[in-house]
């Protein structure tokens, strides 16, 4: 009950925070000494030109009205068009979305599937010559540039040892778009040889933006493990003789779990930003070229569109989060 | 007066020897093939009149058709979709008589296709519109019958056949069938092809770039290239370090050719890949705002040109790998005086003009592009060489966005300002024309500079069609502006074009960038 009761509430919070979200954004972006219309209308553009460009656009209206008509856009569902090619925003943003999620996805659960063992490893052989390892292996993990680790994976994989492919998302263009998850539509059409195409490309992306996060999900399970170790309802159970294994993994770690899975909710906003470097680097064709294009072009309907696209799904994760708490922690239900 | 009344020989011609040396060299070819080549700037459209750079010209040269077209380097103007032009002797009207083509969807290229063509860049306001604006009249396009169209200058302007390539001719019958709420099919063309060009648009994806088949029907036939290529594509890959990978692994036929010169280095030493070097069109230079104190004093301009170190930033910096040049105009274009050397790194001399300045010396803001790294590494230098001579100086780099819109605001430009003047069209008004004329100020010229004999040189250079006189005009601007210290004027690019070993035939031309595809082909 109280589970529903907090999604509930959850939910809505969902719109107020997304809008203010939305008029932050908005007025940063905005207040910039930027001039995207000058850009668009192109080096040799007269001072009538860009102001027909700019009453064409919209943007010589003082901020606030500029404000409330997009959010009067995008209470009817209008994300408006790109400054530069006319498009709608939702265009841009439904075809790049799907490969940012399902690079970020993948980190994610192959991060949470290697660190949390990992983790547990680590806590339970405490001190030992592993711990050490792994946890010069954690630290390294948070250390390291995501920029420099993609170039050293690019040339020992791909250059030197011609393991995987060296960037892109796929061989040529891809499944026949379905869900626009490529690991899902070559699936769904069978096609096997597209699918082990996918997977190979991902490989090094998806380590190179994982290797952080299982580095976090690792230690907070170590913590959360040498935590929990040392309850009395361990004592007890393995004084009734429940085997040490059973013990660790069946009862600890769901312990242990709850501070694992709320840096689980936080890691998915970092995994959305350093996509931005490992998207470069990969030449992957996701959301992250594009909000830097459109930051550094000033293309204002795009900045708010995918804003509220990543705002819209980190809520949505961490809404997934409190949810999960009510499974592992029975309290949080009652 | 008649012009290129013949067959686009010349460019057969000229093609045929590229062609021959190419082939001289190469094993013999495969047919067809698929060239990739990795972009740094996205195609976030292919709407051939939104956009008007260097950095997304494939798209424009490959999918569609001008007029005219430029070909080679120095970049000479040949007929492309026009077959002959005849120019009034008053120099206001321009027919052209138009070939036999077909557009992608095998309907005629006709004339009312160019009006419309015209008349919708004049009115979408963006991409090339600039060139034309004031010169052609919104309507005034005129085509009498389908293989005839007739431009009516509003005045006389001797760059006019310079832009027309730059026209170019889009599918009035399909552009129209998808207009959304008056927008001109701007939506629609900015992920379809309505062209007639050598390639037919086959795929687009604004995340990845755009692919292309070769048009069997394009008029001016194949019989040029033994193997032509099947399939173009054209792939945006933002990071150096990934297109310089990729081209060495072969995963791409080529990238651009203004990559920095260690990475030209190391493709160079790479097996799989050649360089090809030519000196292009693009000047990097510093816009001085000449309208405000203490700039608008000669001897302090002259005492900010003799502060820069040039011999240091060229050889040491580019490592040779740009052309010192002393004028506003590239070093390889005509009208460029052969004469003058320019100023020198001499704190010396710096320091008698600065001596002579009567205006009070304030600490002055020296602006770079963030993001390109040689801007921001010429204002440390010339801050440095200021620092030596008492100058006080502060160093802002800000984005394209941010300073383009500050250039044309006389309050809020930057006092210097290093960056690059590409090539659009190969004539000298491209330079001096829209960097320093009078009635450019706050629009392309952002020096606020305004010297009447200089302006009376450059109006009249722009509006005669005696090639004697525009040429010696100028010569002459180029020597007054650099007398006058306009700018800090450092070199004149070169392009180091870098191609998969197999790739043949890559014609360049500072305007193309070499990426005119239908003279390509792989072993």
């Amino acid at each position: 009950m109280r589970a529903l009761v907090l999604t509930v509430n959850r939910l809505a919070w969902f719109v107020p925070t997304l809008l203010g979200l939305l008029a932050i954004t908005f007025t940063i972006s905005h207040l910039i000494p930027a001039d995207p219309i000058a850009f668009i209308a192109g080096d040799n553009a007269t001072a009538e030109q860009i102001a027909a460009l700019k009453a064409k656009f919209g943007v010589d209206k003082p901020i606030p009205v500029q404000l409330w008509n997009y959010v009067l856009g995008v209470a009817q569902g209008d994300f408006g068009v790109s400054l530069y090619t006319q498009r709608p925003i939702v265009d841009d943003l439904v075809g790049r979305l799907p490969a940012t999620l399902e690079l970020a996805f993948v980190s994610i659960v192959a991060s949470a599937i290697l660190g949390i063992p990992l983790g547990v490893l680590a806590a339970v052989r405490r001190n030992s010559w592993l711990d050490h390892a792994l946890r010069v292996f954690t630290v390294s993990g948070l250390a390291i540039a995501a920029f420099w680790l993609a170039i050293l994976f690019q040339l020992l994989f791909a250059m030197r040892l011609g393991w995987t492919p060296l960037q892109g998302r796929v061989d040529g263009w891809g499944p026949d778009v379905i869900t626009g998850f490529f690991l899902i539509d070559s699936a769904v059409a069978g096609d096997w040889g597209v699918f082990r195409d996918v997977v190979a490309h991902m490989i090094l992306p998806a380590v190179t933006l994982g290797f952080p996060a299982m580095a976090t999900v690792m230690r907070f399970t170590r913590a959360g493990v040498l935590d929990a170790i040392n309850s009395n309802y361990v004592d007890y159970q393995l004084a009734m003789g429940v085997p040490h294994r059973v013990v660790i993994w069946r009862y600890v770690l769901r312990n242990a779990l709850i501070g694992t899975v709320t840096q689980l909710g936080l890691i998915l906003g970092n995994l959305i930003a350093n996509a931005v470097v490992v998207e470069a680097v990969f030449d992957w064709p996701g959301l992250g070229l594009y909000a830097v294009n459109s930051i550094l072009q000033s293309d204002y309907n795009a900045i708010m569109g995918f804003t509220l696209v990543i705002g819209a799904v980190f809520i949505i994760a961490n809404l997934l989060v409190d949810v999960t708490h009510g499974l592992i922690d029975p309290r949080e239900s009652h | 007066m008649r012009l290129f009344d013949h067959s686009p020989r010349l460019v057969r011609l000229a093609a045929a020897a590229v062609l021959a040396a190419g082939a001289a060299v190469a094993a013999p070819a495969q047919a067809g093939g698929k060239f990739i080549f990795a972009n740094s700037s996205a195609y976030d459209t292919l709407d051939p009149h939104a956009i008007f750079d260097v950095g997304r010209v494939a798209s424009r040269i490959n999918l569609y058709d001008g007029l005219m077209r430029w070909f080679d380097n120095p970049p000479h103007l040949e007929p492309w979709l026009a077959e002959k032009v005849d120019i009034s002797d008053d120099g206001l009207t321009y027919t052209f008589t138009l070939r036999d083509a077909k557009f992608h969807d095998g309907s005629p290229v006709e004339a009312s296709d160019v009006a419309y063509s015209i008349d919708r860049i004049l009115e979408m306001k963006k991409g090339a519109y600039s060139l034309f604006e004031g010169t052609v009249a919104p309507g005034s396009t005129k085509a009498p019958d389908a293989k005839t169209v007739v431009f009516t200058l509003s005045k006389p302007s001797a760059i006019f056949l310079a832009t027309v390539p730059e026209i170019h001719v889009v599918n009035e019958e399909l552009v129209r069938a998808n207009e959304a709420d008056g927008d001109l099919g701007t939506a629609w063309l900015s992920k379809n092809d309505a062209g007639s060009g050598s390639f037919r648009l086959t795929r687009y994806d604004p995340a990845i770039g755009w692919q292309a088949t070769r048009f069997e029907d394009h008029f001016f036939g194949w019989d040029m290239v033994e193997d032509p290529l099947d399939t173009i594509e054209f792939r945006t890959v933002v990071e150096i370090n990934s297109r310089v990978l990729g081209l060495m692994n072969g995963d791409f036929h080529g990238t651009d050719g203004y990559l920095p010169q260690d990475q030209v280095k190391r493709l160079a030493a790479s097996e799989n890949v050649v360089v090809d070097e030519q000196e292009s069109m693009r000047i990097f230079y510093s816009i001085i705002h000449n309208g405000r104190p203490p700039m608008n004093d000669v001897n302090f301009r002259k005492a900010l040109s003799y502060s820069f170190d040039y011999d240091g930033f060229i050889d040491n910096i580019l490592s040779g790998s740009v052309a010192r040049d002393p004028v506003p105009l590239p070093n390889n274009m005509w009208g460029a005086p052969a004469d003058v050397e320019g100023y020198t790194y001499d704190l010396e001399k710096a320091k008698e003009h600065l001596a002579m300045v009567k205006e009070e010396v304030r600490e002055i803001t020296l602006g770079a592009l963030a993001g390109y790294g040689q801007t921001e590494q010429a204002a440390a230098l010339l801050q440095n060489g200021l620092n030596k001579i008492g100058i006080e100086s502060k160093i802002v780099s800000e984005t394209w966005p941010v300073a383009s819109g500050k250039m044309r605001d006389e309050e809020q430009m930057y006092d210097p300002l290093f960056l690059w003047k590409s090539t659009y069209y190969a004539d000298p008004n491209n330079w001096l024309g829209e960097m320093y004329a009078c009635e450019q100020i706050g629009a392309r010229n952002n020096s606020w500079y305004c010297n009447e004999e200089v302006d009376a040189l450059l109006s009249e250079a722009r509006t005669s069609t005696d090639q004697a006189l525009r040429k010696a005009n100028y010569e002459k601007a180029n020597r007054l502006l650099m007398e006058d210290a306009a700018g800090i004027f450092v070199y004149n690019t070169k392009w180091f074009g870098p191609f998969n070993k197999d790739v043949k035939g890559v014609r360049f031309s500072p305007i193309g960038n070499g990426q005119e595809m239908r003279w390509v082909s792989m072993d």
